[in-house]
């Protein structure tokens, strides 16, 4: 053999080395990302709808890809079994009471099954075990709520129409008050008295703000009232004179009762004066005594009078008086 | 009419013991080694520039002339994705078989047409080699094998030309691209590429080979040898990358 075939033998080998060498490669990081080395453990679930699941599919768990779809089949009507591979380094992290649902890896993007929830207490999972299906959450939810949507604003608009409607024949309150020429009269002349109304109250409350301006103003007597201490203190000492007044008077009613009640009774002089009709019958007999006395004194006089003795100082006493009435005249 | 049916039967009929002859002196010895080395050098080694750079050129376009198309949808960050599918799935393989084609399949087509011209062929039978052992299966095991090692070149290099047209405008770590691009592709992908490869191989070696062995004489027998050698190869190849993505729809689903 030559050298030139030796070299050209070295280069078509190791052309051919490295080629291989780029498959290897290839196949052994295609083998890497899509877990067909590493150690899986199986898992399955059950949906009623996969959406368009595949085989091959990512499984993630908290938004990690911890495994692939292995097998989609049919294990009953509206009943599909997933089964996963689920990476065996990764299968630590996953409880037995995940839930599975389905979801997508972006807006366009493919279908996954997506692990959530999961108690720390619960132990791992395990090959063969059976995972709970749930909802599928995401884009799913997203446009079952825009059904959702969809369906309440078609309900509301067709309220509306009837409302409308409604109000358009001038049924219920808001159409007669739409439709009916009476209320509006009315409701034009309630807004007037009530415009009425609200000026007077306006008035009022003017009023009102002017007094309570005063009551606030250093002037008048609520304010010295309530303000003015003085006048309190004086208030106050009249307000005890009155009851020391009030108390005196009392006390002086209370004589006087007593005095009324003695003049009843008759161990006094004028009890027996006003009560005791033998001391009446004995002063009116006094009288008629005093009476006679005077009549008989009467006549005495006279007597002493014609009497010589007593003549004389009369008749002087008659010239006087003469005298003096002259004088007069 | 009928001498022409008859003709194109004639032709089938030589063509498949030609096949039949290829298989059976392949797997019979004596083998030449050294002769099957010597063409693999010409074919895989002498070849590598040229489809290397095409190839580098193809991932480097179409990731270039893809771009706008997955913008209309902000949907650039998908880039290395469909390129890997792209170039392992169809592109690597195809491209190297149509460059080979014109490289390989009319070198050989020439070779062997003016080595029948000069009526070389039959002075080896004379002379005791087993000239078709020696020219025809060696050229065919030559493009067989190394049609695949260059196909997974053009592969890694193309997927290379894609992401240096990514980085251009977008911020891409290689590591990153690498992991989105065979996060898209599976063994399937990888089969299928290699199966496409190795029987666009064997046709380029094979036409080209029947094509230059039964040359007709006359020096523009060589010409003529050269250039059917050339149309013919590519033609089947587009057939058979036809064929092969129908089989390969079939057997995906079976397989994965």
């Amino acid at each position: 053999m030559s050298a030139t075939d030796n070299k050209r033998s070295l280069i078509v080998g190791l052309f051919v080395f490295i080629g291989l060498i780029i498959l290897v490669a290839g196949i052994l990081v295609i083998g890497t990302q899509q877990n067909k080395f590493s150690k899986n453990i199986k898992v399955t679930t059950y949906f009623k709808d996969v959406k368009g699941l595949k085989v091959g599919n990512n499984v993630w768990f908290s938004g990690v890809k911890v495994g692939i779809i292995k097998d989609i089949a049919f294990e009953g009507v509206e009943n599909v079994r997933v089964t996963m591979n689920i990476e065996e380094k990764n299968s630590q992290f996953i409880r037995k009471d995940v839930i599975a649902t389905l979801g997508s890896d972006g807006l366009i993007g493919n279908s996954i099954i997506s692990l959530v929830g999961g108690n720390a207490q619960n132990p791992q999972i395990e090959e063969g075990d059976v995972l709970t299906s749930g909802p599928s959450g995401g884009m799913e939810q997203m446009m079952g709520l825009l059904q959702e949507n969809g369906a309440n604003l078609s309900t509301i608009t067709q309220n509306f129409a009837k409302l409308s409607q409604q109000m358009v024949d001038g049924k219920g309150t808001v159409g007669a008050l739409m439709t009916d020429d009476g209320i509006a009269t009315n409701l034009k002349s309630s807004v007037t008295t009530m415009n009425k109304v609200m000026s007077d109250a306006n008035v009022a409350v003017n009023n009102l703000v002017a007094l309570t301006q005063k009551l606030n103003s250093n002037q008048g007597l609520i304010h010295d009232l309530t303000t003015d201490t003085k006048v309190f203190a004086s208030l106050r000492d009249a307000a005890a004179q009155l009851q020391g007044v009030t108390q005196t008077a009392n006390a002086l009613v209370e004589n006087l009762n007593q005095t009324s009640a003695r003049l009843n009774d008759k161990d006094n002089a004028i009890g027996v004066l006003t009560n005791d009709p033998d001391a009446a019958n004995e002063i009116k007999q006094i009288l008629k005594n005093l009476n006679t006395s005077t009549e008989k004194l009467d006549q005495n006089m006279e007597a002493l009078q014609s009497n010589f003795l007593f003549r004389g100082f009369f008749k002087k006493k008659e010239k006087e008086a003469h005298k003096e009435v002259e004088e007069i005249k | 009419m009928g001498r022409k049916i008859n003709s194109l039967l004639l032709e089938f009929a030589n063509i498949h013991r030609f096949l039949m002859r290829f298989f059976r002196e392949a797997v019979s010895p004596p083998y030449e080694f050294k002769e099957i080395i010597r063409q693999c050098y010409e074919v895989g080694w002498k070849s590598f520039p040229l489809i290397g750079l095409t190839g580098f050129i193809v991932g480097f376009v179409f990731t270039k002339q893809s771009r706008p198309s997955l913008e209309d949808f902000g949907a650039t960050s998908w880039l290395p994705a469909l390129i890997s599918i792209a170039i392992v799935r169809a592109l690597a393989p195809l491209v190297t078989a149509l460059i080979a084609s014109g490289k390989v399949g009319s070198q050989i087509g020439a070779e062997l047409s003016s080595m029948n011209v000069t009526e070389q062929i039959d002075a080896m039978e004379v002379s005791g080699t087993n000239p078709f052992k020696y020219l025809v299966v060696s050229r065919i095991l030559a493009t067989t094998i190394m049609i695949p090692v260059l196909c997974f070149y053009i592969a890694a290099i193309g997927l290379f030309g894609g992401y240096l047209s990514i980085i251009g405008q977008d911020q891409l770590s290689l590591l990153s691209f690498f992991t989105q691009v065979f996060d898209k592709i599976a063994f399937i992908d990888v089969f299928a590429m290699t199966l496409r490869a190795i029987v666009f191989g064997f046709t380029i070696g094979f036409a080209s080979c029947y094509i230059g062995y039964n040359s007709s004489k006359g020096t523009e027998g060589v010409g003529k040898a050269a250039n059917s050698a050339v149309v013919a190869s590519m033609f089947i190849v587009f057939i058979e990358e036809l064929l092969i993505v129908q089989l390969l729809a079939v057997i995906t689903p079976l397989i994965t």
